[in-house]
């Protein structure tokens, strides 16, 4: 009887009763909403990372990475080829060699890594193709082509089929020049590409490096799902003379973006679960206030402080939890459709590139978001009810049943 | 006929002003199983304090209360609401009813926090409503009942609970004078049938004039005593 009281009581006052579920439509939308948003920002970020970036995983010599010295070669690398191409989980595979160098237009010139690479295999790996903005990639120019990125093209105030010059030190540590064409501009978000790589082809740059078939970098990608921290280790054990990473350990910062929006998002759990707790607690308190006369008079018959409580706390959870199911389908149907359709930022997306967005987000949401979705609301009105249903068992009946 | 209360030397002072308001003054009263008792007198004579006092929701400051040889008045908040439950039916003057329970559910619901079993519960609802010329009405909530339909429901609650006896402070002041002899007549009724003890206190002659005893206040003390 008591929960039929409760439920009743809750649509005493219809229209103040449905701003509350409205409210906790709203809110539990605009949460969910945010989740999901919040996860494609990071699952779109992380993924146009590995993809242009740091592929799922690379191998070097291990002195390598320290210093860029170009003496530090990947010894059996064409076991390791084998190994990877063996694997069922990698997808494609790239080698590089990268030497740290100067490049110089007729009227500029600035530090550049030089990136020698197998146009078809980078293609597949990194994509670098598809960051093409004029000219061509690699094709059209017959003698030593280069691609660089927009911004470096603008620096150095070259365009396609321009001549650069890249100097650096060979094998032998004598300064070498390379005399390069311009083929293809690329444009991307990323600053690492877009200011400061330069890439030709292995050919010329071993040529010039005089290091024969060495190569210092392998990328490779795997397919969906794979666990790219286990497969590192699995080839590192394989290949102990060299060190083999996943995209965690070669860029921390994008483990570190998955923790910060993890935390980002708790907070904006916090912020609106407090906004509804508030709304529910004002309400709720409302909804005693008025009720002084009737609250005192159940007491006077003889129900029980724990029970005044206890249905109290009942009313508020049904208040609460009528708009929660609302909301959490709203959120659900929402996400659902722009997780097809997809959240177009183009029109802010210069902004967003900047920092390495993609421009079209697909919102996404586990199961285990909405239940915890769920059990936050729950909890949240089971908190915010404790307040007023104190208030009412603190009235005394006879003072309560004078009140007018 | 063996005594209900005994109510010894009870007194109630108020010192919310500068001039400390004695409601009730140094006031003895015993009342008997059965019986049908106004407590009559001008407004402010102390009526409501008394009841209040009877029924447990206030606390005399000198004095005790005894229901059936239990003293009330040192009693626990939480023990009096349970004695409540079990010994006292109550009957305000503004009906109070729960506004979103049916006639019927307001009268079953004193019997559910007594945990009296479901069958139990509505028959003898049902049975109450009927003694009280309300049964057609058992669907109806509060608000759908006239002043004199719902106090009657009212009275019906307050049997409900088989309650040593029934405390009503003014029941009849917002209702019309038919409605005031049918609910006195109803309750007369009831204490012959079902042998309720009734004390109700009004200010109005017509009521007075039902009862079978009738203690007359004047500024917190007993003036007369009068049974009929
Ligand atoms: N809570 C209270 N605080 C202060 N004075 C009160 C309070 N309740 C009643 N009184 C005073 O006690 C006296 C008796 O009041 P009450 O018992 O309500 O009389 P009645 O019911 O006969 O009209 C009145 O003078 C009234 O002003
Ligand atoms: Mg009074």
């Amino acid at each position: 009887m008591i929960a039929i009281i409760a439920w009743r009581n809750v649509w005493r006052n219809k229209g103040r009763s449905l701003v509350v579920i409205g409210a906790m439509t709203v809110g539990i939308w605009a949460l969910t909403f945010a989740g999901g948003f919040m996860q494609s920002f990071l699952t779109s970020y992380i993924e146009s990372a590995i993809r242009h970036e740091t592929s799922n995983g690379q191998v070097h010599h291990p002195e390598f990475t320290q210093d860029y010295d170009i003496q530090y070669n990947i010894k059996d690398y064409e076991s390791i080829l084998g190994f990877l191409k063996q694997s069922e989980v990698v997808e494609s595979v790239t080698t590089r060699s990268l030497v740290n160098g100067m490049i110089s237009s007729s009227r500029q010139a600035t530090g550049v890594k030089i990136i020698g690479i197998n146009p078809e295999e980078e293609a597949k790996v990194t994509a670098l193709n598809t960051l093409i903005s004029e000219g061509t990639y690699f094709e059209g120019i017959s003698r030593n082509p280069v691609l660089i990125g927009n911004k470096l093209a603008e620096k150095l105030k070259v365009n396609v089929r321009s001549k650069v010059v890249l100097t650096f030190q060979d094998i032998e540590g004598n300064i070498t020049a390379g005399s390069f064409r311009v083929a293809g501009i690329l444009n991307a978000s990323s600053v690492a590409i877009s200011e400061s790589s330069a890439y030709v082809l292995k050919s010329d740059l071993n040529r010039l490096l005089n290091i024969g078939d060495n190569i210092h970098e392998i990328a490779y990608t795997t397919v969906t799902g794979t666990d790219d921290e286990a497969l590192a280790n699995r080839i590192q054990t394989n290949f102990e003379n060299d060190k083999v990473e996943s995209w965690k350990e070669i860029s921390p910062a994008l483990v570190f973006m998955e923790q910060m929006m993890a935390s980002m998002l708790k907070i904006l759990i916090i912020i609106i679960m407090s906004a509804l707790a508030f709304g529910i607690i004002n309400t709720m308190l409302m909804a005693v206030l008025e009720r002084i006369r009737e609250l005192g008079m159940l007491m006077a018959l003889g129900m029980k402080r724990a029970k005044v409580f206890l249905m109290i706390i009942v009313e508020t959870i049904y208040l609460s939890t009528v708009g929660g199911p609302v909301g959490l389908f709203i959120g659900y149907a929402t996400i659902s459709y722009l997780g097809k359709v997809g959240i177009d930022l183009t029109d802010y997306s210069e902004g967003l590139e900047a920092i390495g967005y993609n421009s079209i987000l697909y919102p996404l949401l586990q199961p285990m978001d909405y239940v915890q979705i769920v059990i936050g609301v729950i909890m949240t009105a089971f908190l915010a009810s404790i307040y007023p249903a104190w208030k009412a068992i603190k009235l005394k009946p006879i003072d309560a049943l004078h009140a007018i | 006929m063996s005594t209900i209360i005994k109510a010894i030397n009870i007194s109630k002072v108020y010192h919310k002003s500068t001039v400390p308001v004695h409601a009730v003054n140094n006031l003895s009263l015993n009342i008997e199983e059965g019986e049908f008792t106004a407590i009559v007198g001008p407004s402010g004579c102390g009526k409501t304090t008394l009841l209040n006092i009877l029924g447990g929701l206030d606390q005399p400051t000198e004095g005790k209360v005894e229901v059936d040889g239990t003293d009330i008045s040192s009693m626990k908040d939480s023990e009096l609401i349970d004695f409540r439950l079990r010994n006292i039916g109550f009957v305000f003057q503004a009906y109070n009813l729960i506004p979103v329970l049916t006639a019927r559910e307001n009268v079953e619901f004193i019997m559910l926090l007594q945990k009296r079993n479901k069958k139990e519960r509505h028959d003898r609802a049902m049975e109450l409503l009927e003694s009280m010329d309300i049964a057609d009405k058992a669907n109806s909530k509060p608000s759908q009942l006239s002043g004199g339909q719902q106090q009657r429901v009212a009275v019906a609650r307050a049997l409900a609970s088989k309650p040593r006896f029934i405390l009503a402070d003014e029941p009849t002041a917002n209702l019309d004078s038919s409605s005031t002899n049918n609910l006195l007549d109803l309750m007369a009724k009831m204490n012959e049938e079902q042998k309720a003890t009734f004390i109700f206190s009004t200010h109005d002659q017509r009521v007075m004039d039902k009862a079978r005893r009738i203690v007359t206040l004047e500024d917190g003390a007993i003036v007369s005593d009068v049974k009929r």
